[in-house]
């Protein structure tokens, strides 16, 4: 009996020894909603997740999203018992502030130890000083024996010769002259154009500063309804495509890099917003335009100020929240960061010796060795999650060689922009609302539905704008 | 099809020869050439086809892969596509130096990822490393190379001429503004010339590598603008000294494409960049060329064509090459795309691009054995240079 006694004590001690080890030992497994990219091969072998392990210690379990939609994807998972810890987003898959603060609100999202909601992601998207560029499509220039546009009036021509000559030669009268999309203001033209005419930055509920630096609406401004007029003039002539109204920016991308080759200029704010990379037959055939003189002699690039997307956030129902937050601080570190947007140091980068020229002509910081940003790999996310790049790296890095990489498209057609861009900016907070109502009377202006020669249309708009801006 | 165990063979035959040549301290290429020969025996790439029988075998193989450095290609691909229905092209857009290293690890990796290769020449890097090395090939019809003008056939397949040259704003300037190129060293032109880094631009560097046998041209040339004897420091070479002593005024670039803008919009006054972006004037561009300046404005340059050896679309490759200059006649739709202003035709039987011809132009020649020999030093040089700037 006493031999059966120790031999069940003996089994005891070890059962509570075997626990012991198996807490002290087991990594923390972090659940994390990766959305799915064609330019990350598989997260679960990717190096940067390896590399975040290695650091922190933890176990991340990599649960890749289909949903296309940020907003969709959590909608789902909190209405589900899913355990994930947290969701990254990028490329396709964002959150806008808006939604971000519905889920704030509903209490799904864990508020950080820093009293932040979301981690942010800055270096994934263009960092020029220039919030938008006109392209053209340059074979249809050549072929027509036509120079690029300089002017707003050597604009029109331009366009005018883009609808009715034919240039994409197939004996068709499908050409679209200039389109955009009415998701951004960066891929509407009629933004780019009110450039030549005014000031007119739609980011700061198009305010401006005078001559005397106070602060005006460029809409009460005759320079702004001139802009209004000229716009109406290419709207009514055919030149400025209906659907510019109409179409989301997917649409929008569609009709631009269809092989048709139908599109003659649009706007946006980095190339590869718009074209498909990959493709350097219709990244070579579009050119930017430095940004055009109007009629008297205005000539401004829209300034914007870059801020950082939504990179991610931690469920609220996490039960690994400091986890969570250790794993994405280290994210935002300038060391995680530099491989989330260049990949392994030593094989696909590496410091510069200051020799190099950088895509800004300036000293390069960074040399690409392997340049795998925007293809196919297993190096990083591909900007996807939290990411902190700071700006002295992403406009210090070095070309990569391929005349059709967006980045150095970018960086030139920031160059030539830099000039224009004005210290006239007003700092006025975006108001949602302001925007819409004046958005949409621009457009009611442009496609005929209201008077824009109506001097009253125009003490109305102001009116309204005063009002809304004072509730 | 080129197998795996083809390219170690060919690999290691490579590796041998290498450490032969090593042992020995000479340059010899016939060893690796032959490599080049045998696979190009292999797969009948000089075998006398009809442009029919091409195309009938073509349409057995995969998507054509071009590596170049030319974007003009594109529209030779769209054109040759629709020439030959069920035909694919891909092009690859590289850099001369990132698509050198390109073929490299393509055909190290064996994976005969490329199938044409089309490269500037002159800096002597693409000779060293992928002709000499038998990593690419030169293939031309026959009835074609009866067309071409001399030098244009040998060792590599020179289909284009260009030039890198000196060019300036014509919206600042109603006429040319330099005689002499001296002139440019003015502290007036700061911030004003932009120029491609040589260590990042090929023709870039074969121009101002290959400056670097003209002293007597740089002395002749400052006596004559200065109006004294040369008198700069004796510790470097005349060239050395006109680059140092220019070099502060000078933006550099990734790219001619950046020179050309840099024209455009007023930032440069002056420009060192490839000829074939004279084509950019058709669309409003507002520079023009410096054909005569003392001692010289620029340096001759070409683009060559070539097969990747291990190519898996050797048929579909030769049938390109066919259209890319132009088929029998010329007159193909593959040439048209690059000759445009700023380039000279390779062919007797189809004019210059350019309205001025080449031997017109102050321009030197790219030594490419030269630059070979030099190129440690040539690079020290710059890198200071632009460590410095």
């Amino acid at each position: 009996m006493k031999r059966v006694y120790w031999s069940v004590l003996i089994l005891l001690f070890s059962c509570l020894f075997t626990v012991g080890c198996g807490k002290t030992t087991q990594p923390t497994v972090l659940r994390v909603a990766i959305p799915y990219s064609d330019n990350v091969l598989d997260p679960s072998t990717n190096y940067y997740i390896n590399w975040l392990e290695e650091q922190t210690g933890f176990d991340i379990e990599p649960v890749t999203v289909r949903q296309s939609s940020g907003k969709e994807y959590l909608d789902a998972l909190f209405s589900s018992d899913s355990d994930i810890d947290i969701v990254m987003f990028g490329e396709q898959f964002e959150l806008t502030d808006v939604e971000l603060t519905d889920y704030v609100d509903s209490g799904y999202i864990y508020k950080n130890s820093h009293g932040e909601y979301y981690y942010p992601n800055y270096g994934r998207k263009a960092v020029g000083d220039c919030g938008q560029v006109l392209w053209i499509n340059s074979e249809w220039l050549t072929t027509l024996g036509l120079p690029t546009p300089s002017t707003t009036s050597e604009l029109k021509e331009v366009l005018k010769a883009f609808k009715e000559k034919d240039p994409n030669g197939n004996g068709k009268k499908d050409e679209i002259p200039l389109i955009g999309c009415r998701d951004f203001y960066s891929s509407n033209p009629c933004e780019l154009i009110l450039n030549s005419f005014v000031y007119n930055d739609p980011y700061h509920n198009r305010k401006c500063r005078n001559a005397e630096g106070q602060e005006v609406y460029a809409t009460d401004l005759t320079s702004f309804k001139d802009g209004i007029l000229y716009i109406r003039d290419l709207y009514s002539e055919g030149l400025l495509d209906p659907r510019t109204f109409e179409y989301n920016h997917k649409a929008f991308c569609e009709i631009v890099n269809s092989s048709a080759d139908v599109v003659g200029a649009f706007t946006t704010d980095s190339i590869s917003d718009v074209l498909y990379q990959g493709n350097p037959e219709i990244m070579a055939k579009f050119i930017h335009v430095a940004p055009l003189t109007g009629p008297k002699g205005v000539r401004y690039a829209l300034k914007v100020e870059r801020k950082p997307d939504i990179g991610a956030i931690i469920s609220e129902r996490s039960s690994h929240k400091t986890e969570a937050e250790t794993l994405l601080d280290l994210m935002l570190t300038k060391d995680a960061s530099l491989i989330a947007r260049y990949g392994e140091e030593g094989v696909d980068w590496e410091y510069s010796d200051g020799v190099d020229v950088s895509i800004y002509r300036t000293a390069s910081t960074i040399v690409t060795k392997n340049y795998i940003w925007n293809t196919s790999q297993n190096k990083h996310l591909n900007g996807i999650g939290a990411m902190n790049v700071p700006d002295k790296y992403l406009r210090g890095v070095t070309w990569n060689g391929v005349d059709s990489d967006a980045e150095y498209i970018d960086a030139r057609a920031q160059m030539s922009c830099a000039p224009y861009l004005t210290d006239s900016s007003s700092e006025a907070e975006y108001d949602r609302n302001l925007a819409q109502y004046v958005d949409s009377v621009i457009r009611d202006f442009i496609v005929g539905d209201r008077e824009a020669e109506n001097p009253s249309e125009w003490i109305k708009l102001n009116k309204d704008i005063s009002i809304r801006s004072n509730n | 099809m080129y197998k795996k165990s083809r390219i170690k063979y060919i690999l290691g035959a490579i590796l041998a020869s290498a450490i032969f040549l090593t042992g020995c301290g000479a340059r010899q290429t016939i060893e690796v050439s032959t490599v080049g020969e045998e696979w190009m025996e292999e797969v009948g790439l000089n075998e006398e086809k009809s442009v029919d029988e091409l195309y009938e075998a073509a349409l057995k193989e995969d998507v054509l892969i071009i590596y170049t450095v030319s974007t003009r290609v594109t529209k030779t691909k769209e054109a040759f596509e629709a020439a030959y229905p069920g035909l694919c092209v891909e092009v690859r857009d590289l850099r001369s130096p990132d698509l050198i290293d390109a073929v490299i690890a393509n055909f190290e990796s064996g994976k005969g990822e490329c199938d044409i290769v089309i490269c500037n020449d002159c800096s002597g890097d693409f000779k060293d490393k992928l002709i000499d090395t038998a990593m690419v090939v030169p293939y031309l019809p026959q009835d074609i190379k009866e067309k071409m003008k001399p030098g244009h056939v040998g060792q590599y397949i020179s289909f284009l001429d260009e030039a890198e040259m000196i060019y300036y704003n014509s919206d600042s300037f109603d006429k040319v503004p330099i005689k002499n190129i001296w002139e440019l060293t003015d502290e007036k032109y700061k911030g004003r010339i932009y120029m491609p880094s040589p260590l990042r631009s090929f023709s870039t560097y074969a121009f101002v590598g290959s400056s670097t046998l003209h002293d007597d041209d740089f002395i002749s040339s400052y006596e004559e603008y200065f109006g004294k004897s040369y008198d700069l420091d004796k510790t470097h070479t005349p060239s050395e000294n006109f680059w140092l002593t220019v070099s502060p005024n000078m933006v550099f670039t990734n790219s001619s494409d950046e020179v050309m803008e840099a024209l455009n919009d007023g930032s440069a006054d002056f420009g060192i960049m490839v000829s074939s972006k004279m084509r950019y004037r058709e669309v409003g561009y507002s520079f023009e060329p410096i054909y005569e300046l003392n001692p010289f404005t620029g340096c001759r340059t070409t683009n060559a064509v070539m097969v990747a050896t291990g190519a898996k679309n050797p048929n579909c490759a030769r049938l390109f090459i066919r259209f890319l200059l132009g088929e029998a006649d010329g007159k193909g739709e593959g040439y048209k795309p690059f000759c445009t202003q700023g380039t000279w035709s390779a062919r007797v039987d189809v004019p210059d691009g350019n309205d001025v011809p080449q031997n017109a132009i102050d321009l030197i020649d790219a030594d490419q054995d030269y630059l070979i020999k030099n190129k440690e030093k040539i690079r020290e040089f710059w890198a200071e240079c632009l460590k410095s700037h």
